[in-house]
Parts: structure tokens; sequence; C-alpha cells
């Protein structure tokens, strides 16, 4: 039993070998035909091979009935021809007992204890056929193996096979005889078992009768396998097979690209994340590793010291925390600080630059004087220039450097001064004099200063006095001095100024009342100007006398309300002044309003600014109109002129004027409105409001007739003329225009001529005449030309001409040929109709109508396309659907769906 | 099968209202689609088509978008005089009009008179914000026209002609007595233009930034403003004139001269464009319509014509006179003349100019020059006596974009579109009489073959100057006369091979093209037996 059981397993074993590999060395006992093929063919893709393979099984499948449905790798063209000394046909080699990688006749199997024997035969027999039988003998010959097993297949007697023993000849096979792998006489049909045979013994049995009606039907389909197929037609075959694969491959990409090609712009990589958008993303990432990191997390992380260090953030930010104003206010102040610092810098570069010796000389001048002046009011400058001074003195004194101790002045005075020029002696004496003033006693100076403080109130000791010890007193006395100074000065000025001219224009009764208004504002001035004159010297007495601040705050405070009212009478006598001017000539020309005034305006706005302030200041008097700032526009006077101004555009307007009038009477007014007053009764012609026409009328031949007079002027004689004559014989100069202008662009052809000469010798050719080519090619010119005429645009225009010329600059703006794709002008031209740019579509089309071919995110690396079933049915709709929508669905088939992907490189 | 019939039926039929909007709407549409698409039909290529649909379609959409934009953005509805019963628009006086409108509006009815600087021309910027006015003695002024406020005003003390704002109210130019000059708004002459001489009218050209002057002598001056080249000088020809205007629509400048003839410029070409004769007498004033298919034209003759520029034909012929005419943003053609003015309207959009209203202002005022303030319903009028302003319903665009002028930008928004604008700017080669056919496929037309007698008056003067050249006094040896002969004849040979060469060439062309004898000739009946069969090869 256990034999059994293990030979079953070898059989297993070998059947499983078959399936598996098929290009192990078989032999077919199926027909005897040795013929075998080499795998031939292109060489395929793996992939391809497999689904070849798969094919080929399937076509076997259907022919090899008697091979079974479940041995499909067994197929028999693709064997490879087993060596000759394998299959033995005539045996000229000697037959090898074993081979290496066959397993040694010693290897003994653990578990066989007694099938020994058999297992070496097997490999003895190299693949020979051994009778796949249940006898233990191993000697037994074959005849009586084989009918023992007929026998006990069939259940027949055993000498029912007995008479083809002799036919037996010995065939080694290269498998075991299986229900797989026949015997050769099995199948040479001597002696052959049919499959009725066998399924005899199982009549009765579940299932027979279907087993039966099967067999039948295979017997009745059986058909001869042809015989493989020359080389060369097997690879064409192949070859068709592998391109209808790969074609069946390639166009399954076809929708998806033309979906691409078609698309008015693609997106490319937009469905790639770039992973982390923002700084703080990454950060939030971030794992500490190394130890330090680990300590300041658990640092930072800490919520004690977190709480604290918020705490004390926000203290100091508050700290921090700046008012708008005291920033701005230190740019500026920063920047102003610049600037001058720049300015005075950029300066100090020009100046040095300067090689004006003499310049350096003025401007070293000058800086001693700034000095000076500087010295006086600065105690702490006068007293360095005291110890420069000093020390200056004591230089000289030590060195006695122009005491004509130089070797150019030894050398000069050796010689004799008398003998020297002017200039030297000149020099020399300067010299001197510096020695001398620089070695002067400083006691001088002091005597002057005191001097001073004494009280010379002459102009000319003020101009020289200044004091190098400046103490208070000084101070005090100084200020005091000059306050009594001023105020004698504005007493005297006060006294003076009632002196008037008695002619000229001055002399005028107006300008004399404008000069007594302004003196008035004037004395009262110079009184307040005194007044606080007097309480100036009064404080300065008080700090003198070290009296307590409050009252000199006092006076300060006086002093303060008094100036802001001092400056507003100044401000005001001005325009006053020219106001009342202005009155006096109304007043006088009210009559005639054209004819006076004109000398008197232009000196009248000589200052022009002034003219404007007036009218503004006049203008808000009466606010009521609404037309204040046009009113001023056409008051402000221009030179040599008056203005009539007429507004009616509203019934307030008028009434404002009507109140305005009354005013005008009564109180002083400006330069337009009495002209204005003048004007207005007779003016309302434009009225708007007045109804009637006649009345209208009237009013306009009241005033205006000296105004038209003027504007009217009669054509010049020229002009008489030439507008007398114009329109006499336009047409027929037009035609000659036109017929000019059409020679010009479509030149008439020329009138053949004959060379002078030719064809004259005899007077034949004069007879003839030209010869006919020529005339004919002139006929054939002028031809073309009419029909040149005939297709100008104007040519049925009798009074037109267009131009036909080409502009050559214009030339460039206009595409010579039809670009690509089209190939007519009219679907061109249409096409190109609509302005794309922005100024000419609303915004939600701009986008769509000038989105590039390709969108693409820069630095994002483009993929290959990734296949997806497309249906096409959804590719028309998608192809339909905007470019945005387009996108939006895409990217959702890849988040959504899950599609058969793969990859290509297309 | 009879209801899948009737579905369509029953969705086309809409309830009337609907229908209406729907209407309205598809004409926007149609408006803003700019023409009909290619017929896709015809086209073989595939790919093409398919671009084709594809740009179709967003033409469609683009369109659609714009007519929505038209009907939910730009509410302001122009509104004109309607009349009812007996009434007459034309009877309808500005005072009764300022009873009906509102302060603001009231406030553009006025009358500034100024008597003593002569006749005033005026101009609009493009916003209508802003006025220039030219006293002819001379005296310049800028008016803010939303608050009447005067902004600048300088006495130039010579003739001033003519004045216009260039590309904003920054600038301005006036025509003065010998050259005209660019001032800023602040009054200050920024540039004097020497070379227009003594200009009698100004235009300018926003798109293009182009000045154009017509100067006493006739000739025509285009001066780029933007880098004060000269863009082109051209002689009318046609004697002293005022009368020029720039069609708004293309650039195109059209002047009117004595002959009764309107002749059409630009600036890249020295002979006109078009030329028409327009009147008999002398042609007194011009003006277009903003969509550039329309002009206005007045003769001495005492007639106003309206001209379709597209075929050059008269529309309308119209008894009477105008020393100016202006067109309206909205198409009201103001005529203007002695102290009258008449302003006429197509209000029925049928091109038939009808009077639609009319003003007269103080007799004697003589009407210098009128325009109509773009985006208000406002008619300015410079005369002899000043100007003044007067409502007329109707006339400006009640819409308007900021991108192209905004009557309330401020300052920002002016210089932001002063760069834009600049950015913008046209090249003077753009101006043509149909400039939407630019990108247009025009083929190249053959160069025109010299005539005969040109080529050879250019021979012969070829050989003049060969034989004009004078020979160096060579040194000894090579002075010899054979050798200066032999020079002589070379030059001589040289200058003339090329014209010979050219008589080759084109001998040769002649005859490849002209049929050959043997071939196409008939013989006659009676010899065409004799002639030899062709051999069947």
């Amino acid at each position: 039993m256990g034999e059994v059981r293990q030979k079953k397993m070898q059989e297993k074993g070998k059947r499983s070998n078959n399936r598996k590999d098929s290009k192990v060395f078989q032999k077919k006992n199926k027909g005897n035909d040795k013929r075998r093929h080499n795998r031939g063919g292109p060489r395929l893709a793996p992939s391809l091979q497999r689904e070849v393979n798969q094919m080929k099984g399937d076509d076997n499948e259907v022919s090899d009935f008697d091979e079974g449905d479940t041995f499909a790798g067994d197929v028999y063209e693709y064997e490879e021809a087993v060596p000759e000394e394998e299959s033995r046909k005539n045996r000229r080699y000697d037959t090898v007992d074993n081979y290496d990688y066959k397993l040694p006749d010693d290897f003994k199997d653990e578990d066989v204890f007694s099938d020994d024997e058999e297992d070496t035969d097997e490999r003895d027999g190299k693949r020979n056929l051994i009778e796949d039988s249940d006898d233990a003998d191993p000697k037994n010959d074959d005849d009586g193996s084989h009918a023992r097993m007929l026998q006990s297949i069939t259940g027949m007697p055993r000498e029912a096979f007995e008479g083809k023993k002799k036919n037996n000849v010995v065939i080694s096979e290269a498998y075991q005889e299986s229900e797989y792998n026949p015997s050769r006489d099995v199948l040479d049909g001597n002696g052959r078992i049919s499959i009725d045979d066998l399924l005899d013994p199982l009549q009765g049995k579940p299932g027979y009768s279907m087993l039966r009606k099967r067999t039948h039907q295979t017997e009745k389909k059986s058909m001869a396998l042809q015989a493989p197929l020359p080389k060369a037609d097997l690879q064409r075959v192949e070859r068709k097979v592998a391109y209808e694969q790969s074609k069946k491959e390639v166009s399954k990409w076809e929708p998806i690209v033309k979906k691409n090609r078609e698309a008015p712009t693609l997106y490319l990589g937009q469905e790639v994340d770039l992973g982390y958008s923002t700084v703080g993303a990454i950060a939030s990432e971030f794992e500490p590793r190394t130890e330090i990191e680990k300590k300041i997390a658990s640092l930072v992380h800490d919520g004690q010291i977190m709480e604290a260090h918020r705490k004390d953030g926000s203290k100091l930010l508050e700290l921090n925390k700046v008012s708008f104003e005291d920033e701005k206010d230190r740019q500026n102040r920063i920047a102003k600080m610049r600037s001058l610092l720049f300015r005075h810098e950029t300066k100090a570069k020009h100046i040095k630059k300067i090689k004006s010796k003499t310049y350096h000389r003025l401007l070293k001048k000058d800086r001693v004087k700034g000095a000076s002046a500087h010295i006086e009011m600065d105690p702490d400058a006068a007293k360095e220039l005291a110890m420069k001074q000093e020390f200056k003195r004591a230089e000289e004194r030590m060195t006695l450097k122009h005491k004509n101790s130089s070797q150019w002045a030894k050398r000069i005075l050796s010689r004799g001064l008398d003998a020297q020029d002017e200039g030297t002696r000149a020099a020399i004496a300067e010299q001197l004099h510096q020695h001398a003033t620089l070695t002067r006693k400083m006691n001088t100076l002091k005597d002057s200063s005191s001097g001073s403080s004494s009280g010379s109130s002459s102009d000319e000791s003020s101009d020289e006095e200044y004091s190098d010890d400046q103490t208070e007193d000084n101070n005090h006395s100084k200020a005091s001095k000059l306050l009594k100074r001023a105020k004698d000065k504005t007493l005297k000025a006060l006294e003076d100024g009632d002196e008037a001219p008695n002619s000229g224009l001055l002399a005028l009764p107006f300008m004399v009342r404008g000069m007594k208004k302004r003196e008035e504002a004037a004395a009262e001035e110079a009184k307040l100007a005194i007044q606080e004159f007097e309480l100036l010297s009064k404080q300065l007495n008080n700090s003198e006398t070290e009296n307590i601040k409050t009252e000199t705050t006092s006076g300060r405070r006086t002093f303060g309300g008094m100036k802001k009212s001092a400056p507003e009478p100044r401000k005001k006598t001005k325009p006053e002044y020219y106001g009342d001017t202005d009155d006096e000539d109304d007043t006088e020309t009210r009559e005639g309003v054209e004819d006076a005034g004109d000398d008197k305006n232009s000196s009248l706005i000589v200052d022009e600014n002034i003219g404007s302030d007036i009218l503004g200041a006049d203008s808000k008097r009466h606010q009521s109109s609404v037309f204040k700032s046009f009113d001023e526009t056409v008051r402000d006077p221009g030179p040599k002129t008056t203005y009539e101004v007429a507004i009616f555009a509203s019934d307030t307007w008028k009434k404002a004027k009507n109140l305005e009038k009354k005013v005008d009477s009564t109180s002083t007014a400006t330069a337009s409105k009495p002209a204005l007053q003048g004007q207005v009764p007779k003016e309302t012609v434009q009225d708007v409001d007045d109804q009637n026409d006649s009345d209208h009328e009237l009013m306009v031949e009241g005033v205006l007739s000296s105004a038209n007079n003027e504007a009217y002027e009669l054509p010049s004689q020229a002009e008489l003329i030439h507008q007398a004559f114009a329109g006499d014989n336009v047409e027929e100069e037009f035609e000659r225009q036109k017929e000019e202008i059409l020679n010009e662009e479509n030149p008439e052809p020329e009138k053949p001529v004959l060379l002078p000469g030719w064809g004259q010798w005899t007077n034949v050719q004069k007879k003839k005449g030209l010869p006919s080519w020529m005339l004919e090619e002139h006929d054939r010119a002028n031809k073309k030309r009419q029909e040149v005429l005939k297709n100008r645009k104007d040519a049925n225009l009798k009074h037109v001409i267009i131009s036909e010329k080409l502009d050559k600059k214009a030339e460039k703006l206009y595409t010579k040929t039809l670009p690509f794709p089209y190939t007519t002008k009219e679907v061109f031209e249409q096409s190109i109709r609509m302005p794309i740019g922005p100024d000419f579509n609303p915004t939600s089309a701009i986008g769509a109508l000038n989105r590039p071919e390709v969108v693409k995110k820069s630095g994002v690396i483009i993929k290959p396309i990734e296949f997806k079933e497309v249906d096409t049915q959804r590719k028309v709709e998608e192809h339909k659907q905007s470019g945005q929508k387009q996108k939006r669905k895409k990217s959702k088939t890849n988040n959504g769906k899950s599609v058969k992907k793969m990859k290509a490189w297309a | 099968m009879e209801e899948e019939l009737g579905n369509p039926v029953a969705e086309r039929i809409l309830p009337p209202a609907e229908q209406e909007v729907s209407n309205e709407e598809d004409a926007k549409i149609k408006k803003y689609l700019r023409g009909e698409g290619a017929n896709l039909e015809v086209l073989k290529d595939k790919k093409l088509k398919g671009q084709l649909s594809v740009i179709e379609d967003l033409y469609g959409k683009s369109a659609k978008a714009a007519a929505k934009v038209e009907k939910w953005l730009l509410p302001s509805e122009g509104g004109y005089l309607e009349a009812e019963g007996l009434e007459k628009t034309w009877r309808i006086r500005q005072e009764t009009i300022s009873h009906e409108v509102d302060i603001l509006s009231r406030r553009n009815q006025h009358d500034i008179i100024l008597p003593a600087l002569g006749p005033y021309s005026l101009d609009y910027t493009l916003n209508g914000r802003y006025m220039a006015i030219a006293g002819r003695k001379g005296h310049l002024a800028l008016v803010d026209m939303k608050d009447l406020n005067l902004i600048k005003e300088f006495q130039v003390k010579e003739t001033v002609r003519d004045v216009v704002f260039l590309h904003n109210e920054l600038f301005f130019a006036a025509a003065q007595k010998k050259y005209p000059y660019i001032y800023n708004r602040d009054g200050t002459e920024l540039h004097c233009l020497k070379e227009h001489g003594s200009v009698l009218r100004l235009q300018f050209l926003k798109n293009h930034f182009l000045l154009a002057s017509i100067n006493k002598f006739g000739q025509l001056h285009y001066q780029d403003v933007t880098t004060g080249s000269m863009a082109g000088v051209f002689r009318t020809g046609l004697g002293r004139t005022d009368v020029m205007q720039v069609n708004p629509f293309n650039g195109v400048i059209a002047t009117g001269h004595s002959g009764g003839s309107v002749v059409m410029w630009k600036p890249t070409s020295s002979s006109p464009l078009v030329k028409m004769l327009c009147h008999q007498g002398p042609v007194s004033a011009l003006a277009f319509h903003p969509n550039g298919h329309l002009m206005a034209t007045s003769g001495c003759e005492r007639k106003i014509k309206l001209w379709d520029l597209r075929k050059f034909e008269v529309l309308q012929t119209l008894p009477g006179h105008a020393k100016t005419l202006d067109f309206s943003q909205k198409g009201l053609l103001a005529c203007g003349t002695g102290s009258y003015v008449q302003i006429l309207g197509d209000l029925a959009g049928s091109q038939n100019y009808t009077r639609y209203m009319s003003h007269s202002i103080v007799k004697g005022y003589q009407i210098g020059k009128i325009l109509f303030r773009p985006y208000e319903d406002v008619l300015g009028i410079g005369h002899s006596m000043g100007w003044s302003s007067i409502l007329i319903p109707g006339s400006g665009e009640p819409n308007f974009d900021t991108w192209v002028a905004n009557p309330f930008e401020t300052s920002k928004q002016r210089r932001e579109k002063e760069v834009r604008s600049l950015l913008d700017k046209l090249p003077p080669e753009t101006i043509a009489l149909n400039p939407s056919k630019i990108g247009t496929v025009m083929a190249v037309k053959k160069k025109e073959k010299k005539t005969k007698k040109e080529r050879e008056a250019e021979e012969e003067s070829a050989i003049d100057a060969a034989k004009s050249i004078t020979m160096k006094k060579k040194t000894k040896g090579r002075n010899k006369p054979t050798k200066r002969e032999k020079k002589k004849r070379e030059i001589f040979d040289k200058s003339k091979k090329p014209f010979l060469q050219e008589q080759i060439k084109e001998e040769e062309e002649l005859s490849r093209k002209r049929p050959r004898l043997g071939e196409e000739v008939e013989l006659p009946k009676s010899l065409q037996r004799f002639a030899r069969k062709k051999t069947a090869t």
C-alpha cells in the first residue's frame, strides 16, 4: 500500500513538472513524429509572451481534446527537438548509465524500504518507458507485465493480448506511461484500448451516461492536427499578433491623448501638493532631536516659563508703545536734521573746492566778523576768543615774530627802508602794526567796554560795543538802552508822519483819506509798540531788582494779547485803502462805466494778490449766492479791463444781488460790484426767469449795442472775393482733380511709338502704321486699366476720390499671407474679429480668453500621463465644459475614483 | 412622437415680457459679438475647427457677460425731451427746462459775459470736467466745470485762435498769433511749437497723442506730444482754412476747404485718404459722429449735409447755415450760426435728423464755437461776448466708464490713467479709414513696373553720370590716353550693364509668357490640313 502511494506521488511530481515547464524535453508518442521546433520568432516582452502563450494554450485546448483540459501547458508545436542520443532512434551512442544531475545509485530514500530496485530502474532507463505496473518484480518482461496490466484494466483474459507480443518493440519513452502519456502501441491501434473499453466497467455507475455522451461528442468532432507552419510564416503570424497586441495597448491611450490635444488649455502638475506652504507649517513639524534641542524645547514648552514670558513680554510691548504723533515728530525732526546736515556738508564741500584765494580771504573775514557778532551774544564764545587772543599775544611776546625778526625783514632793513618801494614799506609797516596790536596790553579792551557801559547812546558807539566779560548787569543795561532807543524812534516817526504831499496822485481826496486811515492805524500801532516797550523796560527793571515773576508774566500776557490785535489792523488797512480808491472810481464812473477807471485800474492792479484777497473777503459777505467761487473768478481783475458780470442762473442769485444793491449804496464795495450793479438792470437779458420774448429783445438792444459793434467785423476784401467766387466751377475742378489722381495712381499705358529710323526707309511701313502687336499690347494695357478703375471704390462716386495708394508704414499692421491652419480669408478675419483685451471684455471672460495653452506651476515636475479608463461619452461632455470645470473634474476623478492606473512615458 | 415635437415649441413660446427681455439681451449680445462667427461647417481641418469652436464659445460667453454687465451695471438711461400733443420739443425754452431740473443741472445754465477780449472758443477735457476758454484777444482760462471754479486765468497779449486740451487737464495747447504754445494748468508756458507756424485750428488725437494743426498756409502738421517729434507735415494745397476736425473713431483728420471739398488725412501719407466734394460753396463747419460713420458738413451755400462715411454718400441735406457744428456723445447735432443754436437729432434712430431743440442767445452775439460737454447734457457756446452753457437733455452719455473717462477723477487716478494711456498709445500708422481692418490679410501688391520712358530716363541719367566722371591724373606711366580711354569705356559699360540685364530678363519673361506660335495660333481653315498633326507619344 505504501508503495502504491509513493508511485502516485512520483507520478504527480512528474506531471506537475511537465505542467510547470514547457521547455522540458518531452517525447511525444503521438504520431511518432520527431519533428520538433525550436522556439523562435521575435523576442517579446515577458508580459506579451505570457499572453501569447495563453492564446496558444487556448487554441490547443480546442484541438487537443485527447490531452485533456487540465494539461494546458503541454503544447505540441513548441517542443524542442530531442537530441538523437536521447531519442535512441538509431542507437549510435552509448547509453549513459547515470547523469550527473540524477541522484546517485546508492541514493536512498529514507521512507522507502522495498522499492529500491524500482527507483534505480527508473533512473537507469533514462526516461525509458517503464511499465506502470503494480508488479514488484523488476525482472519481469514487458509482455507479461503489459498483458497483466491489460487484464487488470479491462478484465479480459490474458490470452486476448498474447498475439501482439511479438509486435511489441521496446521503445524508450521519455515518460512513464500514463493516461496522459499513452504508450506507442496503444496509440497504434493494435490491441488498443478504446475509450469505450475503458468506460465499460463504469456502466451503471452514476454519471456514466454523461461521460459517454461527452466522449461521443469528442469523437465526432475529432479532427487531425495540422502540420506546423514553416518558420517564416510562423514568425510573421507572431509578429502580427504582437502588432495587434501592441496596437491594442497603445490605442487605449488614444482618448486621453486626444482629449489633451483638443483641450484649449492643459493643466499640468495641478494636483501636486507642494507640502509646506508657510514657515509656520515647517516649524510646527519640528521635533527636537539633539540634546540641546530637547533642552530648549523643554524650556520653551514649559508652562511656567511661558507664562512668565508672556507677562513680561506684554509689559515690554506696552513700554514699546509710542504714540503716533511722537513718532511722527521724531521722524520729522530726524529728517530735518539729516537734510540740514547734508546741506551743510555739501556746502562745505563746495566751499572747500573753491580755489580762489580772495574768496577764502573774504570768507575768513566774514567768519571773523560773524564771530565777533557771535561773541556779543554768547559769553562762552567771548571767553574763548579772549583766551585765544591772550594766547596769541603771549606767543607774539615770546617769539617776536612780527618784530622785523624774520630773514626777509632783516634783509630789507639792512638795505635801508628808503631804498625799498612802496609795497615793501607798507608790508613792513603792516607787520610792525600787527606786532603792536598783538602786544598791546589788555586793559585797553577793558577800558572800552567800561566806557560803553557808562552809556554812550550814540549809534556809533553802539556799533563798537562789545565786552569780553559780560555780566548780567551789562546785559540789562544794554537791553534797556535798546528799548529806549526804539521808543525814541517810534515817537519821532509818529511826529514825522503828519506830513502829506500837496500835489500829484496822493493829493487826491480819496488818497488822502486812505492815507489818513493808514496813518491812524500806524499811530495806533506805534502807541501799542511804545506801551510794549515800556512794559518791557519795566520788566527788565523788575528782573534787575529781582522782583517776582508773576508780574513779568502778566506783562507778557498783555504783550501777547496786544501783539495779536496789533497786526490785524495793519492787514486791514491796506485793502481798505485800495477798496476806497475803487469805490471812488466807481462813484465817478457810475454813468459811463467803460471810459473811466482805466488808468486807475492799471495802478490799482499793481498788487494782484491783495486784490484777490479783498475779493475773497468780500465774497464772504454774500454767502447766500451759490456761485461764490464762480463769482470770484469772474471778478478777478485782469489788466486794462473792467468786467460786467451777469450770472442769472437762479432766483436765489437774483435775490442776493438785490440785497447787495442795497448794501452797496451805503457801504464800501469791491471793484467789480458797482460795475455789476450798474449793469444789472439792463443786462437781465439772459435772465432765465424772464418769460416773454419781447421784453427780452428790448433789453438786448438797450445796452449791448456798443459791445456788439465792437465785436462785429466786416470780412476783409480778399475774403469776400474768395467767398464770392468760391463755388464757381467747383465741380469741374474736382473732376479734373479726380482724373489727375486716377492717372497718377493708375497711369495710362504708353502710346506705342516707332523708333525713329525704323521701318521708315520705305513708305511701306508708314502706310501700314504701327505693328499690330504693339497696338494689341496697348489695347490690353488699356483694358487692364479700365478694369482697375472699375474696381476702385470710388468708381461709382462722382464726387469722391478715395486714394488707393499703399501706405508702406501701415503695411506692417496687416498680415501678408494667411496664417497656417486657415485656408480662407473670411474664416481668419472672423476668428480675429473680437478683441480679447481687458478693455473690451468683462473681467469674468478675460481669463478664459487669454488663458495660455499650458498652465503649470513653476517648479513643479510634470509627471507622465496616468492612464485612466475614460468612457467616450463622458469625454465628450468634458470637452464641452470650460477649462475651469475640466480642471476640477480632473482632480475629482483623481481623488474619488480608484481607477486602473498605469504609467507611460507618452 | 408628437409630444416630442410639441415640446420645443412650447419652450420657445415665452410670456411676452420675458420674450422682450430676451430679445433685448439678444440684441445686446449680438452687439458685443461684433459680427458673425466663421462658418465652421465648411472647414476641413478638424483641428482648426475644434479650436475655432472653442474660441467662438468663449466669444459667446464674453458677449453674454458683457450684455449682462451693460444691463445691470449701466443703469442710467439717457432720456430726451418728449413733447405731448401739440407741443414741440424745439419750442421748449431753457427757462422751462430750468424749472424742472435739479439744482446741480440748473447750475449748468449760465452765461458768462466777457465783452473785452473778443470771441471765445472753448474746449472740454475728455471727461468733461474741465473747460479751457480762449478769448480771441489773448484771454486764456481754465475752469473746473464741476464747481465752476476758475483754476487759472491769464492773458497772453496776442491773438489766440484756438485752444485744445491734450490728454488731460494738465496741459492745453493754444494757437496764438505766431505759433501754438502748450501751457500747463498753472498757465506756465511749456513749449512753443514753432514748426507749426501761425495755426488756425488745433486738434488733439487722444489715442495717438498727436497734436494736429492747420496753419495759415494750409499746412497740416502732426506732432507727437510724447516725444515731440513731428509725425507728419503736409501741404493741403487747397488754401487757407480753419475748418478741421478729427474723426474720433479712426483718428482721420478732415479739413474743409473753400472749394467745397472735404479732405481726409492721415499722418503717414502726404496724399489725402479721401477727397470729397461736399458743397458748392466753401465748407464752413465740419463734425463727426462719435461712431465715426456720420459726418456733418455745412457750406456757405446754406446747406447742411449729413454724410455716411462708409459709403461716402449724402444721407440727408438740410437747409440752413452753420458756422460751427458739433455732435454730442448720443448723436445730437448742434449747429450754431449768428446768435442762434439749433440742435438736430434722430430720436427715432432712423438716421433722419430732425429739429430737436433750439436756443437763441442775445441778439448780436456771434457764436464762435459750440461744443457738447462730455457726460453731461450740456452744450457750451463760445461767442463774441463770453461763453454760455445751456441744457440739452439727452445729449451726453449717461454712463461713464471710469477706465475711459472719469469726470470724478482723483489726481491719483489721473496719474494712473496717464501712464496707462501712454502705454496704450497707438502709433500713427494705425490711423486708417477702417482701423478694424488692421490685422487682416492684405495681399501685397506687386511692385509696379516702371514705364519705358522712366526706364530710359533713368538709363540716360546713369550714363550721363558715368560720362561726367572726371579721371584722376595719374602718375607718368599710367596716364596714357589708351589706358584712360579704356577705363572710361569700362565705367560707361558698367553703368549700362544693369539696365541691359534687366531688359534681357524682361524679354525672357515675355517670351515665356507669350504663347508659342506652333501650338495655339490657329491656322486659317484652308491651311489647317497641312498642319502637322501632333505626334501621339
